[in-house]
């Protein structure tokens, strides 16, 4: 469904992901985990052209696209099959959040009011939201201003779902009410591409789990594998002393 | 102090009034115009344009406003003739909306600068992942938070705005200020203190009313800034008038 084939970025001198090709099933999750400056969220922010690849080429909902010659429109495009949940949040600050979710909706996807205030309440719902409709995002604890962006995410019924470290930015008490909502889009058969330091839930959530350095695959297989009988020096020598710090 | 000399040459300046407000609004308006390229030019580091803006703004807040309107108002002519306009006289109206048009653009597009950068990357990027339109995003989501950010600076651009419009009378423009001279000439200097007096009370008149216009954007504006959680600070609420 998603299929990417030797995606090549740098920037300036410094090949940050380097020959990268990946093949999700629909309905699948993929975690990414790896060091700190491996190119995760690059790799994440060229799925929705954020940044732009120098070469390499993805396949989305039946197009390819050549990260070396494409348009504006394929661009705007790609991007609409795609949502980002980033690790800030980055709800739009003038608007409600009902209005942060039923934006995209009427300006990028033509809906009716009428249809668009539809779906969002019910995507506020899935969230355990909809209560808080009208507040702004600043009036919200973090926890809820991501759950409002997992809602804006769902509402405009993206191919795929990208989430960028989504509780990193989390008081750790608030955590919890994220993951869960992110476990819900998974049972609901979205397809997830996830970044996160969140081991065990990782561990929990994913259908394949793919470890980076250096901007390239290290290795990958179900998380059983990589969190249990890794193959990989690497990968092993990451997970120990990623739980020997945080653990 | 002769009051009823004052209130006899009132109702003289209600004919000029109006050329004062059309040298104000247009040269808000499309000073305002002139000031979004201007700044865009220069967030975008655009080479070379951006360096002859950098130029322009330093010119026009570096050379007082009475040297410019001289310039518009004799080199004008000489430049249009060199493009192929053979005008050899442009009219001081014209010249003075011109001259004040390039003025506020530099002057404006300083305070949209700023106020375009202190939006968020994150609000872009959100906008951008998905799939708006670089126009849409605009619209949606960076204008309406950089207004409350960028009015201050606006209101307060207006106001100098109407007090340089009174130098256009240096240039032969019969507004308030250019009858005021007359007036005074007519009247040998015999009573130069009662029309200066009125002059400076229709000023005053014509800034209270923006005033109140900005006012009533600024009430607006505080309520779009607690919606969005800003701090509005003290100084910021004022205008110097
Ligand atoms: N806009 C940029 N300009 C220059 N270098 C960048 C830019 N963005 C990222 N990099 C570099 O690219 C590399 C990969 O960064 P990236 O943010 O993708 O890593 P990451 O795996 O997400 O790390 P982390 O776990 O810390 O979030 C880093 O070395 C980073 O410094
Ligand atoms: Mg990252």
């Amino acid at each position: 469904m998603l299929n990417i084939e030797n995606l090549n970025l740098s920037f300036g001198d410094h090949k940050v992901l380097d020959d990268i090709s990946l093949e999700v099933k629909k309905g699948e999750v993929i975690t990414f985990i790896g060091p700190s400056g491996t190119g995760k969220t690059s790799l994440l922010r060229c799925i929705n052209l954020l940044e732009k690849p120098e070469s390499g080429r993805i396949t989305l909902g039946g197009l390819t696209y050549d990260f070396g010659s494409i348009t504006k429109k394929e661009t705007l495009n790609l991007r609409r099959k795609t949502a980002m949940v980033f690790q800030q949040y980055n709800l739009f600050k003038n608007k409600t959040v009902l209005e942060n979710v039923m934006d995209a909706q009427i300006v990028v996807q033509k809906k009716s009011k009428k249809a668009a205030h539809d779906k969002s309440m019910k995507e506020l719902a899935r969230v355990g939201l909809d209560g808080k409709a009208d507040a702004y995002p600043h009036q919200l604890s973090g926890g809820q201003q991501q759950r409002v962006s997992i809602a804006r995410a769902l509402a405009v019924e993206p191919e795929v779902i990208l989430f960028d470290e989504p509780t990193s930015a989390l008081d750790p008490e608030l955590v919890g009410e994220v993951l869960k909502a992110i476990g819900e889009v998974a049972d609901s058969g979205m397809t997830i591409i996830l970044v996160t330091h969140e081991m065990s839930f990782a561990k929990d959530i994913s259908d394949r789990v793919i470890f980076m350095d250096q901007g390239r695959v290290a290795e990958e297989g179900p998380p059983e594998q990589i969190f249990n009988h890794s193959e990989s020096a690497r990968t092993q020598q990451f997970l120990r002393k990623f739980y020997t710090t945080t653990h | 102090m002769d009051i009823k000399y004052m209130l006899e040459i009132f109702p003289q300046f209600l004919s000029v009034i109006p050329i004062t407000i059309l040298i104000v609004v247009l040269s808000a308006v499309f000073g305002l115009l002139l000031s979004i390229p201007v700044a865009a030019i220069r967030i975008r580091r655009i080479p070379v344009l951006s360096q002859l803006m950098g130029a322009y703004i330093s010119f026009t807040r570096s050379t007082p406003i009475l040297l410019q309107l001289f310039l518009f108002f004799f080199g004008l002519p000489v430049l249009l003739q060199l493009i192929g306009f053979d005008i050899t006289n442009i009219g001081a109206i014209t010249a003075a909306v011109v001259c004040l048009i390039f003025f506020n653009g530099a002057y404006m597009s300083e305070v949209l600068r700023p106020a375009y950068l202190a939006i968020d990357k994150g609000q872009h990027e959100a906008a951008e992942s998905l799939g708006y339109t670089p126009f849409q995003k605009m619209k949606g989501i960076v204008i309406p938070q950089m207004a409350p950010i960028a009015l201050p600076g606006l209101g307060n651009a207006m106001i100098h705005l109407i007090h340089d419009s009174s130098l256009v009378f240096a240039i032969g423009v019969v507004d308030v200020m250019g009858l005021a001279t007359i007036m005074s000439g007519d009247t040998f200097g015999m009573k130069q203190v009662e029309v200066f007096l009125t002059v400076a009370l229709i000023y005053w008149g014509i800034s209270m009313v923006s005033e109140q216009i900005i006012r009533l954007l600024e009430r607006r504006k505080k309520r779009v800034l607690r919606k969005t959680g800003y701090e509005l600070k003290e100084e910021e609420a004022g205008y110097s008038v």
